[in-house]
């Protein structure tokens, strides 16, 4: 049972602080995904993890086993920790072979020849490299290397692996390829993996679970599928899914006796599972979220359609985005290619009242 | 940047003109060794000897031989040391980041700026007091303490140049302080060796206010000042000085030759690109 | 953290080492110079500044001084112009570049005594290749002492080391010129630069770094050279013709064994040379977390 917990970790960098009081806990065996834009401080929470970089404040334990704690003066280095890394840049020694490399975390804890030997052969056998073991990593293209790195991680049965963005370099396609491989070895090993991204579609696809960082503050720890359909804040509903949430200011007003949002554009009546949520809400600045997919265009006016101006279209193979303006706010709607729809055209934007999100302007929180 | 033929002419006549300034005076150091005492009195030092002799080299050879080894011995020991030093210096400012790593850096560095004149004294006092006067191990030792801040700046500035990443990754791979030096940064630094030593032994061979101040003596007197010395005396005359000069330049040749290609391709690779 | 003493416990003797031979000993010679040690016998009696006083009061000091300033005036801007000369000759695509720039490079790689050594040969008013070469292409009128002659002797020195130099600078140089991106220099061409006047308004103009970190070199080795000037005149001819510093420095206190008084000079030197260094290093610092 290999589980990580971090408790109240913070970790400033002079004035800048990069891990602001964070919590974890990540379960055994989870594919546990750390995702936010550059500078969030996941990075920085990773190194902690791996005992790489000391933290000011808080509490990490591995396996059970408090390995970090500047408050009790306790910071186990990476050396025994049991944990293995992959970098970005894959980090292989350049000046040895591939079997060399693989063989080096096993050669340092003065294992017996036979063992490495036995340990390295079949690490390149599962990762399908066993015929480029007496090559050197300039040799090798991007994801060889990648795989070097791997394996070099994966040799010697760690109880946790930590991963710093090892798909950050590859070019598109390969990326894809490489992302399902991984899932596929985590599959098999079992090993707990705490992933570090900020590509949300890497996330959103190989995850068991997601924690969106900000600014060094987690945001949101949920399933893929919750961080999509629930999104707890304005950020987590905007960094989340490709074309971002649609989002629309207004006003909550209460009118004869049912609570509509005023968006200046159009007036939005509140469906009946919305209001049930928001029954005690007070008047109040909103924010109206809905995703491109949960548009549908309609010609004439329908109830709670706002009306907006067709902009451009995207046609990318599958689907048409649909970019359109309403006064001073851009929107982007996503329908079938097949839509009967030109530019200049005005339309009107249907919500699926089911999926829509309402969010405080102030605090950015979700309120349904 | 293509001119025109005559501008072109005046280029090259210019660039000749000034290899021949240049040169001149190594070819007439060469020919002038090569010549009896009556060729330099007779011939002018551009023409080569009437009759060339190698009799002046050995003269030179027999004047010299002592200082040359002395100075082999010295420049050698305190070559590979300073470089060593300068080499776990090095790693240990520019991967080990600790309070005051930058203080110390910087303590290192100014120690290459001082005109050496400002130490002389303390220490000429310093080897006296310490039974190094006139001694080769007082030579290793001097050179070696002053060559410490250059090497540790070189050696710095090379591993800065490896990525972090390479380092972390032996940590979480299990490698220690010590073994993360040996196994992974010490074979990445073939290129630094090689230009710090050559530089360390060059500047250690020419030498001359050292080796002035503290060895005039018989006993470890370097190259340098002896072929100072041969000029000043009568009984050396010109064609047994160029034959000395020749033979104190000889060893910084062959290292250039033989180590100036790896300068080379020292300053080419250092792509540690994994 | 066990990696922070390893690393404070491997840097120890070579600050050790680096704090007695460098600072210490600074500091030494500054208590010497502050004492009344003449003679062999060392003594520490600390008389004040006296020795400072005897200094400026010596007109062996002044001249050494000035002779220090001509080479700062005259040495270092010669290395600087030919250095630059030949760079911009061996930038215009000359296939023997490689060769050119070998030979141009030899006498900075050689010893100061060899040289040295090779200029007293070349200047000598008799048998020296420069008096006879004169005398061949018919400009004997020329012929001098050279550096048997005390009123221009120091002008054959800074001659003899702005050859030995001019190699460094072009290198420098050159790879200044080199490192302008060659889009830049395309574009100047389209303009309508080209030839002297491309050099001059597009190229010289970026090369302000490079000149600099050569100029501290130069200024540097124009206060502190020793070794040359010991080793081709002594500082003769006539007594002080080319005496320097360093020079001084060095016949006070090892030929007349004058310690104080020689710790005096050396602390000046270093005032002076430390007055160029470290606002260079500051700047220098400073543009590099720019």
């Amino acid at each position: 049972m290999v589980k990580v917990v971090i408790k109240n970790l913070t970790k400033k960098f002079g004035e800048v602080i990069a891990v602001k009081n964070l919590d974890l806990d990540i379960k055994d065996k989870e594919f546990f995904i750390l995702l936010g834009p550059s500078g969030c401080g996941k990075s920085t929470a990773l190194l902690c993890i791996a005992g790489l970089i000391k933290p000011d404040e808080g509490e990490i334990w591995l396996d059970n086993k408090l390995v970090t704690s500047p408050e009790h003066d306790v910071q186990v280095p990476p050396q025994e920790r049991e944990v293995a890394m992959v970098f970005q840049d894959y980090a292989l020694y350049p000046h040895m072979t591939v079997y060399q490399n693989i063989a080096f975390p096993l050669e340092v804890r003065k294992k017996s020849k036979g063992e490495i030997e036995k340990g390295v052969k079949a690490t390149a056998e599962l990762l399908g490299i066993p015929r480029l073991l007496d090559r050197k990593p300039k040799q090798l293209s991007g994801g060889q290397r990648q795989r070097v790195a791997l394996g070099r991680a994966i040799v010697r049965e760690p109880k946790i692996f930590l991963m710093d963005e090892p798909l950050a370099n590859l070019d598109a396609k390969l990326r894809v390829r490489m992302r399902i491989e991984l899932k596929k070895l985590h599959q098999k090993l079992g090993t707990t993996t705490v992933y570090v991204t900020h590509d949300q579609v890497e996330a959103m696809s190989i995850g068991d679970r997601v924690a969106v960082l900000k600014d060094g503050v987690l945001q949101q720890v949920s399933t893929p599928k919750e961080l999509y359909d629930a999104p707890r804040n304005i950020f987590v509903a905007g960094f989340i899914g490709s074309p971002a949430m649609n989002m629309l200011e207004g006003n909550l007003v209460k009118k004869n006796e049912t609570l509509m949002i005023d968006l200046e554009v159009s007036m939005f009546e509140l469906p009946t599972w919305a209001e049930e949520k928001m029954k005690e809400a007070k008047e109040s600045k909103v924010i109206l979220g809905f995703r491109p997919e949960h548009i549908s265009l309609a010609k004439k006016y329908q109830k709670n359609a706002i009306e907006a101006k067709v902009d451009m279209l995207e046609l990318i193979g599958r689907e048409l985005h649909v970019h359109l303006t309403a006064g001073e706010c851009s929107f982007v709607a996503i329908t079938m290619p097949t839509e009967d729809v030109k530019v200049g055209e005005n339309v009107w934007m249907v919500l699926d009242e089911e999926k829509i999100h309402i969010f405080d302007e102030k605090t950015g929180e979700a309120l349904i | 940047m293509k001119f025109p033929r005559p501008r072109r002419i005046l280029l090259y006549a210019l660039l000749i003109l000034f290899a021949f300034a240049f040169i001149l005076p190594f070819w007439t150091c060469i020919t002038t060794s090569l010549k009896t005492n009556q060729d330099v009195k007779s011939t002018v030092p551009v023409e080569p000897p009437t009759s060339p002799t190698l009799e002046p080299w050995m003269e030179a050879l027999n004047i010299m031989e002592k200082p040359l080894l002395n100075s082999l011995t010295f420049t050698l020991l305190a070559t590979i040391f300073s470089c060593f030093i300068g080499s776990i210096n090095g790693y240990v400012l520019s991967k080990i980041r600790f309070k005051g790593s930058d203080m110390v850096f910087l303590f290192f560095a100014i120690g290459i700026f001082i005109p050496y004149q400002i130490v002389l004294i303390p220490l000429v006092l310093t080897m006296s007091r310490l039974g190094l006067y006139n001694s080769i191990e007082g030579l290793i030792l001097t050179h070696t303490a002053y060559g410490i801040p250059v090497c540790t700046l070189l050696f710095r500035n090379f591993y800065k140049e490896i990525p972090d990443s390479l380092i972390m990754a032996a940590k979480t791979d299990g490698a220690g302080t010590w073994t993360i030096y040996r196994r992974i940064l010490l074979p990445l630094s073939s290129a630094p060796f090689v230009v710090t030593g050559v530089l360390q032994f060059t500047s250690i061979w020419n030498d001359f206010l050292f080796g002035l101040v503290l060895a005039r003596g018989t006993e470890a007197l370097p190259a340098s000042v002896a072929l100072a010395n041969l000029k000043g005396t009568t009984t050396a005359f010109w064609n047994v000085q160029m034959a000395g000069a020749l033979w104190y330049a000889l060893p910084v040749v062959v290292v250039y030759l033989i180590l100036g290609k790896y300068l080379i391709k020292g300053y080419m690779a250092g792509a540690v690109k994994g | 953290m066990k990696e922070n003493v390893i690393a404070l416990l491997v840097l120890l003797p070579s600050v050790l080492l680096v704090g007695y031979f460098v600072y210490v000993s600074i500091g030494w010679n500054v208590v010497v110079s502050l004492s009344d040690w003449k003679g062999l016998e060392p003594s520490y009696t600390i008389i004040g500044f006296g020795r400072y006083a005897e200094l400026f009061h010596d007109p062996v000091f002044w001249i050494s001084l000035k002779n220090n300033l001509l080479l700062i005036l005259l040495f270092v801007p010669s290395s600087l112009l030919v250095g630059l000369f030949l760079a911009i000759l061996l930038d215009m695509k000359v296939r023997e570049e490689g060769i050119f720039r070998t030979i141009y490079l030899l006498p900075f790689a050689i010893s100061f005594v060899i040289t040295a050594s090779l200029w007293a040969w070349m200047y000598d008013p008799e048998v020296g290749v420069i008096n006879i070469l004169l005398e061949k292409v018919g400009l004997g009128f020329l012929k001098t002492g050279w550096v048997s002659d005390p009123t221009i002797a120091i002008y054959c020195v800074i001659l003899a080391l702005t050859w030995q130099f001019s190699g460094y600078t072009m290198l420098i140089f050159l790879a200044g010129i080199r490192s302008i991106p060659e889009s830049q220099v395309m574009a100047a061409e389209v303009d309508g630069a080209y030839g002297f006047s491309l050099y001059r308004r597009i190229i010289i103009p970026q090369l302000k770094s490079s000149a600099l970190a050569a100029f501290v070199v130069l200024m540097v080795f124009a206060l502190k050279g020793f070794d040359f000037i010991y080793v081709l005149t002594g500082g003769g001819p006539g007594g002080w013709s080319t005496d320097v510093l360093p020079l001084e420095m060095f016949k006070e206190t090892f030929s007349k064994t004058h310690f104080a008084y020689g710790a005096a000079y050396a602390t000046v030197l270093f005032m002076i040379v430390m007055i160029i260094v470290v606002p260079y290093l500051y700047m220098s610092s400073r543009r590099k977390e720019q």
